[in-house]
């Protein structure tokens, strides 16, 4: 991230604090900025997610562009940029994946008619993928440090000791916030699953 | 013994270590397993590797950066050499842009019902397409003279999981348009089973099989006339065991894009 003095050497680039400001501010430049600095990064994901091809570049494209109109949804004081454009990134994979669970239900189902079978006990709803999209929601939810704390161990994996020598936070305060982040993201499912069969 | 804290039931819903006294209660407590069981759904859904924090970056191809100009209706573009960084060496033709929309849901069960299986655990190895991606291309000299024809397409094979496997794919284009292509494994011998060689596409959905190839070894091989190789650009090479089934068996030990 910090070798971007390309050839033209005359323009000034901004440090990536100045670009995530000036893209919250809505600078046009700023996405341009943004997209050469981070798109590999966001690119990479999707890749790994979906293997190269139209999946994989179509999150790029929409984590780019929901990002930018969703802009003001973007705290520069709360974290750096490429790391809100990652979890807007981890949105649009989980979205990717509910969709294409959606296709492949309508398509069973489809062919459950087709041939008159006797309906089964309902459509094999992959759960995880319902439940990526509500608790990435959930997560967005949530303020600092919980937030940082919860995705440096669900996402980096990194232990409760990692995590506090990592933030510099005392032990204690690191566990007491991964217990009550993993309580709040059991509730919501439960109120989920309420809500499904209510 | 006392149970465990709520906190400790959290680390092992993270499946970290506990320690020892936690571990022997733990095993012997329906209790705290059920607890830890109810704070692992949130867990399970969210600490997967395909969410994990990026991995190697993947420049996207311009056709990206231009849906995204096209959509937001920005006017500033990145440096033309940041974005043209994805355009591959060979002559392969340019995505099309708009990128076109997911692919359709899969066929009734009824009609490929070994499909899903091949799919799913070839996703699940897709992730490390990336590493060959960059490492691939342009690693072996393309237009080179041989016996066999003309070189026309390459790729750097890097081994899949460290399996130790790599090796080098070159595609070679005789006078009359049929192709070869010659691969040089270097890999284990393998006591049951053989490696297979396939051409797959960048979706890692569909597939050719190529042939066999032994560890150690070059071998040529016939690409089937009508494939595009910008189609099936994915060299791969897996293990396969005595069982008698063509479909591949998920185990990739290296693969390369051509390029």
């Amino acid at each position: 991230m910090s070798s971007h003095a390309g050839p033209t050497g005359h323009r000034p680039e901004p440090d990536d604090a100045e670009v995530g400001r000036r893209f919250a501010a809505g600078e046009e430049q700023a996405l341009a900025w943004a997209y050469e600095r981070f798109a590999g990064q966001v690119h990479g994901m999707a890749v790994r997610a979906f293997g190269p091809g139209p999946d994989a570049e179509d999150v790029t494209q929409q984590t780019f562009i929901s990002a930018w109109t969703g802009r003001a949804g973007y705290r520069p004081e709360q974290g750096p940029l490429p790391a809100w454009l990652v979890g807007v990134c981890r949105h649009k994979i989980a979205d990717t994946w509910a969709r294409r669970d959606r296709q492949r239900r309508t398509a069973e189902a489809a062919v459950a008619q087709a041939q008159s079978a006797p309906a089964t006990a309902g459509p094999l709803v992959d759960s995880a993928v319902a439940d990526r999209v509500l608790l990435l929601g959930e997560l967005d939810l949530l303020g600092q440090p919980q937030r940082g704390i919860i995705e440096l161990a669900f996402f980096e994996d990194l232990t409760h000791a990692q995590i506090a020598a990592r933030t510099g936070l005392p032990l204690g305060t690191v566990k007491s916030h991964i217990r009550r982040t993993l309580e709040r993201l059991r509730t919501r499912l439960e109120v989920d699953d309420a809500a499904l069969h209510a | 013994m006392p149970h465990c804290t709520p906190e400790t039931l959290a680390l092992a819903a993270l499946r970290e270590p506990l320690p020892a006294v936690d571990d022997a209660h733990l095993a012997g407590c329906a209790r705290c397993q059920a607890e830890v069981a109810s704070l692992q759904r949130g867990v399970d859904a969210l600490a997967v590797p395909q969410l994990a924090a990026p991995g190697p970056a993947v420049p996207p191809p311009p056709a990206v950066w231009s849906a995204i100009a096209a959509a937001t209706g920005v006017t500033a573009t990145p440096r033309p050499d940041v974005v043209a960084a994805a355009v591959p060496a060979a002559p392969v033709a340019p995505p099309p842009v708009p990128p076109p929309p997911l692919p359709p849901p899969p066929a009734p069960a009824t009609v490929t019902t070994l499909r899903p299986r091949r799919s799913r655990l070839l996703l699940a190895a897709a992730a490390a397409l990336v590493v060959g991606a960059g490492i691939g291309a342009g690693a072996v000299a393309l237009g080179d003279r041989d016996d066999d024809g003309l070189t026309v397409a390459a790729a750097a094979l890097d081994p899949l999981e460290e399996s130790g496997a790599s090796g080098e794919a070159r595609v070679l284009e005789r006078g009359d348009g049929t192709r070869t292509l010659r691969l040089d494994l270097t890999a284990a011998d393998l006591e049951d089973g053989f490696y297979e060689v396939w051409l797959i596409d960048e979706a890692v959905e569909d597939m050719y099989s190529l042939g066999v190839v032994q560890g150690g070894g070059e071998v040529t091989l016939e690409v089937p006339p009508g494939v595009d190789l910008t189609e099936f650009p994915v060299v791969d090479v897996s293990v396969e065991p005595l069982d008698g089934d063509p479909v591949h068996s998920g185990v990739s030990v290296a693969r390369g894009v051509l390029a």
